[in-house]
């Protein structure tokens, strides 16, 4: 493996030229390509929002960087601390998991916990898993789930319990319990209602303030526009377009969602 | 070839002391070094056929036979009772085939064989205790496989035999065994203390005499050689108990310091179970 | 020097094979998945797992997928000493962090492992606990295995991990044979954690238990590899089991391993043809 080094200083987050193609064998081993060439840059403290019609592999990129999906070709550079940056495609599956949930957050769509899991122990875990020692990880998980306006009576309930906004709120709550170097985010205020929407919004707006890089997935125009100081398109699986929101926005107008 | 043959002839026809011929007692007495050798082994030996039926106290017999030389004092005890019909068959026995002298006072006795106790007194060093044991195998209620047997005494492993003590006190508050105690022997094997009851378990360890056990039934000999540490398996915070009953004397001699046995009859009555000591210490009385 | 290194492992096996009948390189390459079979036809020999490797660290969970028949319980019986391995080697890293293969052990130094080291919990109960003996007594065998002596210690650590697993207090004294099927497992459970060995073993953990048992009992085994941060492999065919419990997986067919990946990645992303049916199916 070739050294490969991030240009910029800030830069936290490095996409190369990824790719992602599923082979399908089961349905006569046909090839979807989800990602076909897509770079991309973010810098600490950045909130750059993917934008782009449904397949267009907004979630698909978020789960390549993250290794959910293990990428086709193409490599993803972290920065570890100034002098050190990694390539998490190359990375063993045991290396790649001591980096997230610590240097990588990701808050998904979809609550994908244990459905026994209380909330509290959920967010508290992540604290653990974020290297907090028992209590430090309690008073951070009461502090996340607080900030996010999660009613103290559903904090020990069993999660299957709760609404698709409050697994929502779990979520966000377990994966900003304390800043990452990097958060991926996909769709993670659309199942709230507008109150709460309001203040997971001010929350995900903290977090570039606290130097985390933020890679944002948003269904909504208004919150994209609030928060992000960059908004990529895509089409494709290819890079559309890039700029300001403004620049962007105008020129999504055209697009059917 | 023929040599060989004249040999064994004549060991055949030399004068036998005791039932067994001289073969029997050598292939005897090497299981016995190996016992002494390695304290709560139990050893297995080619048990002859003895004009006492198994179960009858064949082994202990063997054992007698094998160690008994002309210069021995036999004592034979059947529930410390040298009067029980079974000890006096088998002094009657041992007696008339070796011309040995017999005794009841253990002290004076150099061989003791028994069924059921070991003397109050009077065993010193150079006396061999020998008792009869119909159930040699300490491990017999918790394991019934013999290759499992052999590996738990040979690993030392010996959890199966924890697990049915902490039942047992768990099940009844204390551990009931009565007879046949386990005891772990020299800190390394466990053994069948059958036949004798608790109250003799304290007198095994460093004892100055040596015991040796016999089944015959069983095939197994093993031994507690002099000196050697015997401790009763039991929890650290369950002491070991020894028979008791409050306020039970002797009505012979009036003794409640030896192991007392209850007469049955319309008013219980206790006598001393060893009877040699008994008619002694009425005698000071 | 590595920027990013995965914690040490505590368990290692490497290229572990298990050969029922005669071992013959014809007969390797006559199995396996490519040919789909285990068994080899010229020699009736059965490849019921070969050249399997994996690493496992402290509070680690690993899981073994695959269908029955796919060399997972031989495997894991391999490594807990039940079976006697045809080739390859497991090591462990003791406490004074040196590499002890296991496989040069003696039969007595191995079953001493089972003590403290390596504990496992089987699918039937029944094997991992004696039935007539009840659930204190139980846990009270590996104590006594470890050396406890005092009564009142072994009573009061046994009701500690009873509680722990949530076996009730007042059926402490009961034989485990009057226990429910998920009740038996937790007591099975407490026995397995009592001596906190760091590698425990899970076969099937909850198969056979009905759904709202088997979710209670992997709640209490996910809680338990969280708060003891033991080393785990736990072997299943249900991914429901394997995604609640692992971080990291292994997937087994006919003896060998078809593909290795982070849990997460398997369930969303597999690759090998063999994990996509089984993924499949298992979504369907």
């Amino acid at each position: 493996m070739t050294q490969q080094i991030i240009e910029q200083k800030n830069v936290v987050l490095e996409v190369r030229d990824l790719y992602k193609h599923f082979f399908l064998h089961t349905i006569d081993s046909r090839c979807v390509k989800a990602l076909n060439g897509v770079s991309l840059s973010v810098a600490a403290g950045e909130h750059v929002a993917l934008a782009g019609t449904s397949g267009a592999g907004k979630s698909s990129l978020l789960k390549s960087i993250y290794r959910t999906y293990k990428p086709t070709n193409g490599s993803v550079l972290l920065r570890l601390d100034p002098e050190t940056y990694v390539d998490l495609v190359s990375l063993t599956d045991a290396e790649l998991a001591t980096l997230r949930g610590t240097k990588i957050g990701y808050v998904s769509q979809f609550l994908r916990a244990q459905p026994r899991r209380s909330p509290f122990d959920i967010v508290m875990q992540a604290g653990i898993q974020r290297g907090m020692d028992r209590q430090t990880a309690k008073d951070a998980a009461a502090h996340s789930l607080q900030r996010l306006n999660l009613d103290e009576v559903l904090w020990d309930v069993s999660a299957s319990m709760l609404s698709g906004g409050e697994k929502q709120r779990v979520n966000l709550a377990a994966g900003t319990i304390s800043p990452p170097q990097v958060l991926l985010l996909d769709e993670p205020v659309s199942a709230l209602d507008p109150a709460n929407r309001e203040s997971a919004l001010e929350l995900i707006g903290t977090l570039t303030s606290q130097g985390v890089a933020v890679l944002a997935v948003f269904h909504d125009i208004e919150a994209m526009r609030r928060l992000a100081s960059r908004i990529i398109v895509l089409r494709n699986g290819q890079v559309d377009f890039q700029g300001s929101p403004t620049e962007a926005l105008s020129n999504l107008e055209g697009v059917a969602r | 070839m023929t040599d060989l043959l004249n040999e064994l002839g004549a060991a055949h026809e030399q004068q036998q002391f005791g039932i067994l011929d001289e073969y029997s007692k050598r292939e005897i007495r090497r299981a016995i070094l190996t016992a002494v050798a390695v304290p709560g082994y139990q050893v297995p030996f080619g048990s002859r056929e003895m004009p006492v039926a198994r179960g009858w106290g064949s082994g202990g017999l063997q054992l007698t036979l094998a160690v008994i030389s002309p210069s021995d004092v036999i004592k034979v005890i059947d529930q410390g009772d040298d009067q029980g019909v079974n000890a006096v068959n088998l002094r009657r026995l041992i007696v008339q085939s070796t011309k040995v002298p017999e005794t009841t006072t253990a002290s004076d006795a150099s061989i003791v064989q028994s069924r059921h106790r070991i003397p109050e007194d009077g065993l010193d060093e150079q006396d061999i205790l020998i008792l009869q044991v119909p159930v040699p195998e300490p491990l017999r209620g918790v394991e019934r496989d013999m290759r499992e047997l052999s590996r738990m005494h040979a690993e030392a492993d010996y959890s199966k035999m924890w697990v049915s003590l902490y039942e047992d006190k768990v099940r009844n508050g204390v551990i009931t065994q009565t007879t046949g105690y386990p005891c772990l022997v020299n800190d390394r094997y466990v053994i069948a203390t059958t036949p004798i009851p608790r109250w003799d378990i304290p007198r095994l360890d460093q004892s100055p005499f040596l015991t040796l056990f016999g089944a015959g039934r069983e095939k197994r000999i093993y031994a507690v050689p002099p000196y050697t540490a015997v401790t009763p398996l039991t929890f650290e915070d369950v002491p070991f108990e020894v028979e008791h009953t409050p306020g039970a004397s002797c009505s012979q001699c009036g003794s409640n310091k030896t192991f007392l046995v209850e007469i049955p009859g319309p008013t219980s009555r206790w006598v001393c179970s060893d009877t040699d000591w008994c008619e002694r210490n009425s005698g000071k009385a | 020097m590595k920027p990013v290194t995965a914690p040490d492992w505590v368990l290692k096996v490497e290229n572990l094979g298990k050969v029922f009948g005669n071992l013959s390189t014809h007969g390797i390459a006559n199995t396996g998945p490519e040919v789909g079979t285990s068994k080899d036809s010229v020699s009736g020999a059965i490849v019921a797992a070969w050249d399997v490797s994996f690493e496992v660290a402290a509070g680690e969970a690993l899981g073994v997928v695959g269908e029955s028949g796919s060399g997972k319980s031989t495997v894991m019986r391999c490594i807990a000493g039940d079976q006697v391995a045809t080739s390859g080697a497991v090591k462990i890293r003791t406490t004074r962090n040196e590499q002890l293969d296991i496989f040069s052990l003696s039969a007595a130094e191995r079953r001493q492992l089972r003590v403290n080291k390596i504990a496992v919990v089987y699918q039937d109960p029944a094997e991992g606990l004696e039935m007539n003996v009840t659930a204190g007594g139980n846990i009270a065998s590996p104590l006594t295995a470890a050396g406890w002596r005092n009564f009142s210690e072994i009573r009061g650590r046994a009701s500690e991990l009873l509680n722990r697993t949530e076996v009730p207090l007042n059926r402490m004294d009961d034989a485990v044979k009057s226990f429910s099927g998920g009740m038996r497992q937790r007591v099975q459970l407490a026995k397995a954690i009592a001596n906190r060995p760091p590698i425990v073993l899970f076969d099937e953990p909850t198969t056979g238990l009905d759904a709202s048992v088997a979710a209670g009992v992997l709640d209490l085994i996910r809680g338990l590899l969280e708060e003891y941060g033991l080393a785990a492999v736990v072997v299943s065919h249900d991914f429901s089991v394997i995604e609640m419990l692992t971080t990291r997986c292994i997937v087994m067919n006919h003896g060998r391993v078809v593909e290795s990946a982070l849990t997460d990645q398997l369930l969303e992303d597999p690759h090998h043809p063999y994990s996509q049916k089984l993924v499949s199916a298992a979504r369907a």
